[in-house]
Parts: structure tokens; sequence; C-alpha cells
């Protein structure tokens, strides 16, 4: 199943960034590429065609690959890294509720289904169980940090008052399929891979308890279902060519921001610890181990 | 390539070698018809019996154990919380409904594995 036919559209645009989390190309050039590729196919593609170009459209620049959460999986950051991570995390995405309700204002009453997703996000995001802000706050207390700390705005990197801004654009400005695609496809669909990797150093390495690191767990599962059914209403409702093309342009841009604010965290609070981000394979014999 | 069985609803799901993949977001991309509602492992309505290949499962997690208690041990899985690396064959009640809303539950109108009759 997951060997999507209709591929035919492989020559959408090039990983901007490479696995040492250097950029490829300069922003001209991708830009061109870009609209040259679109130009060439602004016709309506299938369904099996579409979901292929917008897993296309950011496999080369999921967060799971950037230098911080390379780092984490790896095992090497240290716990006060771990609570700049939750401050800048609570927020990027502690407004998701306002994200998602600001793209609730904006489905229309015929898309029932989609309306009925967000609302579902949104009651599962703050009341279903504990409040997913409020399981951030337990990881970071977990690690030495406290709630007045990651609530204080002050303490966020510049990066992650872009990514807030940017969430809210998008969710207030953009038509419902296409803020559908940037947030839950681009950026939600993305959650599993990330904390799959980091979540078993967590508990194995670290020595988190289950308890402790649930804020994790319970992503790599909610967010598997959000994220599919996120691909579900986008292929349902982008019913144009220019509307997939759209989409498609802020499934790339939202992983783009991902990948940036993720790298981002690593150079701003690892890096002066750590030095620079190198992958264990491409180390200096001396230095591995 | 591993297969996912949906023997309820008589349905292979094939994925790529490597892989593992979560039961419930299968289920949901190919159309199986899978109960499940919370997708976050709380109402328990997405509950699968492992008919074969369990060792190809991840081991469940704290929220799946909370909220299976002893389903686990008789072999009972949550859709939303599952993942699989391999061939798997699951089964489940079709009418089947979240765990804190069986009629009659403990009177023996309904039962927390929602077979009619077992359990």
């Amino acid at each position: 199943m997951y060997t999507v036919a209709g591929a035919g559209d492989s020559d959408l645009s090039p990983a901007p960034f490479n696995r040492n989390n250097s950029y490829n190309g300069n922003n001209a050039d991708r830009e061109h590429n870009l609209k040259r590729q679109e130009q060439s196919m602004a016709e309506l593609m299938s369904s099996s065609e579409f979901r292929v170009a917008m897993e296309d459209a950011f496999s080369g620049t999921m967060a799971k690959d950037a230098s911080f959460s390379r780092a984490w999986a790896a095992g090497k950051l240290h716990k006060q890294h771990f609570v700049h991570w939750a401050t800048n995390h609570y927020h990027y995405i502690g407004p998701f509720g306002d994200y998602l309700g600001l793209m609730y204002a904006n489905t229309p009453d015929h898309a029932r289904d989609a309306k009925d997703f967000l609302l579902q996000n949104m009651y599962e995001e703050e009341l279903s169980d504990d409040r997913h802000t409020d399981l951030l706050i337990r990881f970071a207390e977990a690690c030495g940090g406290t709630r007045e700390h990651v609530q204080d705005r002050n303490n966020a990197m510049p990066f992650a008052k872009g990514m807030q801004g940017w969430m809210y654009y998008v969710s207030g400005r953009e038509n419902f399929v296409v803020s559908s695609a940037a947030l839950i496809v681009g950026l939600e669909s993305q959650v599993p891979s990330i904390y799959r990797a980091q979540y078993p150093t967590l508990i194995n390495k670290y020595r988190f308890s289950e308890w402790e690191a649930e804020f994790f767990d319970l992503h790599i599962t909610s967010d598997e279902i959000h994220g599919e059914r996120g691909y579900q209403i986008v292929l349902k409702y982008a019913d144009t060519p220019e509307l997939q093309q759209r989409c498609l342009h802020f499934v790339r841009e939202a992983a783009d921001m991902r990948f940036a604010y993720t790298k981002a965290l690593y150079q701003t609070y690892v890096e002066p610890d750590l030095g620079p981000w190198v992958e264990e394979d491409e180390r200096e014999p001396a230095l591995v181990g | 390539m591993p297969r996912i069985y949906f023997k309820t609803a008589d349905q292979y799901v094939e994925f790529a070698e490597g892989d593992e993949v979560n039961v419930l977001r299968v289920a949901i991309r190919e159309d199986v018809d899978v109960p499940w509602r919370c997708a976050s492992g709380n109402c328990g309505t997405d509950r699968l019996m492992v008919e074969e290949g369990a060792e190809n499962l991840d081991p469940p997690r704290r929220r799946e154990r909370a909220r299976l208690g002893e389903l686990v041990d008789e072999g009972y899985r949550l859709a939303c919380q599952t993942y699989t690396r391999g061939d798997v064959t699951f089964s489940w009640n079709p009418d089947q409904v979240g765990l804190d809303d069986e009629p009659g539950d403990g009177d023996g109108a309904g039962s927390r594995t929602g077979w009619a009759g077992t359990g």
C-alpha cells in the first residue's frame, strides 16, 4: 500500500538542506525551480499522485533530521537542553487550539467532516485527557525546569515566536485546505517520526519514567491519526490544480519552517556546549566513541 | 512484503519491508472498518484481538496498559497505540464501543472484550 502508484512528479524541489544541516543552494535558485515545476504541473493530480507529491514535498526537510533532533536521539543532549526545548516548544505549539479554532472558522459548512476533525483535534489538545501543554510542562519540570520559566515568552527564541506567528498567519488567512496541508500534513504528521526516535532515548538513557515522558508517548500515536486524517481532508478538498499547488507550497514551507526552527535550537543552546553537530559516521576517528 | 490481515473485515494490507506502521493509521488510510473514536488510547473503542503475529508488535506502553488492564494478557491491543513490523492478524467485534460506554458492564449484558457471549 505504501508503494503508491503515480510518482511521476518526482522532479519536485530538491531538499534545501543536507544531512549536516547546511543549505544546498540559494533561495533564488530554489524559487526558480519551484516556479518551473509548478508551471509544469498545472493539471489536477489524481489522489494517489497528489499524496505522493505531498510526501515528497517534505521528505528532505523533516525535523527528525535536524541537528537538535539527531543529537537528542543519539543521547548527546543534557537535561538543561531539554528545558530550553520544552520552553520553545510551548510557545510554538501552546496556541495549537487557537490555530485550529481559526481553521475551524475558515472551514465552510459543507466540509462538515473537516470541521468535525478540527473540533476533535482541538478537544484532544485541551480537554479530553491531560492538557497537552501540561504534559509538556511536566517533562520540563522532570528536567529541572519550572512552569514559570516555560510559560515566560521572554525565554523563547525569535525562531519560536516566528513559528507561532507563521502558524497564526496560515491558520487565519489561508483557505482551510491549505492551512490543513501546512499545519496538519506539513507539521503535525511529522511528529511520530521525530518522537519515535527520541522517546526510547528518554526512557533508556536518561531514565525518565513513562509518566514524565508521557507528552511524547501520547503524540507518537495520536499524531499518526491526526496526520492521516489531515491527508484525507487535503486529498478530498484540494479539488483544483491551483489549490493542490498551493497546498504543496505550504507543505514545503511548513517543513522548512520546522527544520529551521529545530536547527536553531541546536545552534542556540547546544552548540555552545557541544560544538557544531557532526553525524557519528562523519566524525574524525579520534572523536568517535 | 509484510501484511496486516484485518480478519473481521477480510482485508489484507501490505507495507514495505523494514517499515514499522501504526495499525489504526493503516486501517484509516485503507478504509478498513475498524471501530475507533479518540485515537489517543483513552476510549478503548479500537481494541483488537491479536490472533497471530504478536511477536511482530511493539510492546504496549503505559497508556495502553492502563486502558486495557488484564485485556493485554488476554491478547488485546489498541489499534491506535500499536505498531507492527511484520505479519499480523487481528479480529474484533464490529459493534464494539468504548470500554467505559458498554451497556451492562459487569451484569452479563456486555463484556470488556466487546464480544457478545465471550470474555
